[in-house]
């Protein structure tokens, strides 16, 4: 029952990063103030490394399909193998959409493909809540529970470690002096911090009152044609698309053309369903004329969308949409109105 | 690796002016790259941009392809400056075509407004290719006014291809040259009797005239999984990734961009 589990020590954690840092892009999470931000790991800000907290600003989908990523001519960039420590949750729970849009359908997507085969997952427990925080309500966890290599949990000063995958062993066999064997006492005080935190996330849904996804499934067809609920929820849109560009499963994309030095260069960059060019044609006809349409498109895509064609609820409560709208905008807000049929137009900062 | 969003060369060999704003490029492909009528392709304007279209040529010749473009955007009106000899990309093809074997020993009924005649104009030379499979096909065609007609030469001499082909055009308003109808094309199916328990009706055109004419048809009786529309959305990856052209729970690119009315009848907002 332990074979999966083992105990590194901080000390050794930051060694091994700086090993495989040689032949691997390592990324690690860094503390800004109350945030953390990937950035690839620095032996000399060791101390500033955080791999409990929370979700980090940058969606994961970043490191498997960047913001700007050029795709022809296919590129001749750093391929080097990732690690990404720190992992939470929330991006884990993401990749199951990523996934199913880039590697199934019509066509593997290779960029992504690459990307994502040559990414070690080391994923980590959050270690409190933030009010943001909905993970349970999506039927997701504050702590990984699919889609990582190695989990580690933090245990007075060292961690625990958990494999999951063949990937995952290859570590703990090809550095096996880093870890050693855990006593199973260990495990139950993750669980009970596992559960501390859990709580927290509980309290936050339930003082808001936080509709879970099978309270939602079928609310936003339901609502479809309730403009009264689209136009208010988007009366303080600016149109921005930040809740896009955060959001772990959203995942459109523009082809976009440039010329360099003669020679033409077609990049692939994240767009955004609240732009109005959109889904604009040519000829200029407009599915999503207005902005109340393209908010209503959104939650469309999460709510229904996915769930009819993967059968999987497109949020995974990480909350980040919420913290970047500028016009306080709460996901959280408009699928209670579009449950319990009231709401309230979202609050000017 | 298999790069979705590449494509191959493709020579401008013919450039025809359909009408003011409408061209027609014959190009030539340097390599293998074929569609079955309704499929779309990527135009790629090398360092511009690409844009969506339907060959408009037949499918059993791959050597020559046909796009008819319509100066609208960005990527379209530097095409309409390209010159024969040019270079473009291509990739595809894209999405589902019409699917000719259910429509065998069928009456076919044809309806295309404007620049829409394009993807039919491909339709139509499939169907020539065995025309004798087909119980009866009619070509009802609308534009704007008579100089907008595409395709003008050959329209007419589409009824010669066999005893059981008609072709029906007419144009919103009229001039001193046009001798023929005058009207919008839903007025054309008045007085039309079609057998509707075998008769199928595809029908491509700006979004207003697709809404007018399909709701025409089904009051003529038409099932509404014998009607077939050209739903192009604002389609980019061509493979269901890049999220632009969704309509429902279907992706224009890959799950159409031809659909049966009874696929979208219930979605919202199909006419915008």
């Amino acid at each position: 029952m332990t074979d999966n589990f083992y105990i590194i020590t901080k000390k050794d954690l930051f060694d091994l990063f700086e090993r495989f840092s040689k032949d691997h892009r390592v990324f690690v999470p860094y503390a800004k103030g109350d945030r953390l931000h990937f950035e690839e790991f620095d032996p000399k800000k060791e101390d500033l490394i955080e791999l409990g907290g929370i979700r980090q600003s940058q969606p994961f989908k970043s490191f498997l399909n960047p913001a700007r990523e050029k795709v022809l001519p296919e590129k001749l960039a750093d391929n080097r193998p990732m690690i990404i420590a720190g992992v939470k949750a929330c991006d884990l729970a993401s990749l199951a959409v990523q996934d199913f849009v880039f590697l199934k359908g019509e066509c593997e997507d290779p960029f992504y493909s690459e990307n994502r085969a040559n990414t070690i997952i080391i994923a980590s427990d959050c270690t409190y809540a933030r009010e943001t925080c909905f993970c349970l309500a999506m039927e997701g966890a504050p702590y990984p529970k699919v889609n990582f290599d190695i989990s580690i949990s933090a245990i007075d000063d060292f961690f625990l470690a958990e494999v999951s995958t063949d990937k995952g062993r290859q570590i703990i066999n090809d550095f096996k002096t880093f870890f050693s064997a855990c006593n199973p006492r260990y495990i139950n005080i993750r669980q009970s911090n596992r559960d501390v935190v859990t709580g927290q996330v509980r309290d936050f849904i339930q003082k808001r009152g936080t509709k879970s996804a099978s309270e939602i499934k079928g609310a936003i067809a339901k609502n479809y044609d309730n403009l009264e609920l689209w136009k208010d929820s988007a009366s303080t849109c600016v149109e921005c698309g930040a809740c896009n560009l955060v959001c772990p499963t959203c995942h459109c994309f523009m082809l976009y053309d440039e010329k360099q030095q003669d020679k033409m260069k077609r990049m692939r960059i994240w767009d955004s369903c609240l732009y109005n060019t959109f889904a604009r044609v040519a000829g200029g006809a407009n599915p999503r004329r207005h902005l109340y349409e393209r908010l209503r498109n959104r939650f469309d895509k999460k709510f229904e969308f996915f769930p009819q064609v993967m059968n999987y609820t497109a949020c995974t409560g990480c909350g980040r949409c919420v913290e970047a709208c500028p016009g306080n905008i709460d996901i959280r807000e408009v699928l209670k109105g579009a449950v319990l049929g009231k709401w309230e137009k979202p609050p000017h900062k | 690796m298999k790069n979705p969003y590449s494509y191959i060369e493709a020579e401008i060999t013919n450039i025809v002016s359909e009408t003011p704003n409408i061209k027609t490029f014959t190009l030539k492909p340097k390599g293998d790259i074929g569609f079955r009528a309704g499929q779309f392709m990527d135009v790629t304007l090398p360092g511009i941009g690409e844009a969506p279209f339907t060959p408009s040529s037949n499918h059993n010749i791959k050597e020559k392809l046909d796009f008819t473009v319509m100066s609208a955007g960005r990527v379209t009106k530097l095409l309409h400056e390209a010159k024969p000899g040019d270079i473009v990309g291509l990739r595809g093809p894209y999405g589902k075509g019409y699917p000719l074997n259910d429509f065998k020993s069928k009456d076919i009924v044809i309806i295309g407004g404007g620049v829409g005649l394009a993807p039919l104009r491909a339709l139509i030379y499939a169907l020539f290719n065995d025309v004798n499979d087909y119980n009866r096909i009619v070509v009802k065609y609308g534009s704007r006014s008579p100089k907008d007609i595409v395709y003008k030469k050959e329209v007419e001499s589409w009824k010669d291809a066999a005893k059981h082909v008609e072709v029906d055009v007419t144009t919103d308003i009229g001039d001193d040259t046009w001798k023929g109808n005058v009207g919008l094309v839903t007025t054309t199916l008045k007085n039309f009797t079609f057998d509707v328990s075998n008769a199928v009706a595809i029908v491509c055109g700006p979004p207003i005239m697709m809404k007018f004419v399909t709701f025409k048809l089904l009051d003529l009786g038409f099932k509404d999984s014998n009607l077939y529309l050209s739903m192009e959305k604002n389609m980019s990856c061509g493979v269901g990734k890049c999220g632009h052209c969704r309509v429902g729970p279907y992706y224009a690119c890959k799950d159409g961009p031809v659909f049966t009315y009874d696929k979208i009848r219930d979605l919202p907002n199909i006419w915008d």
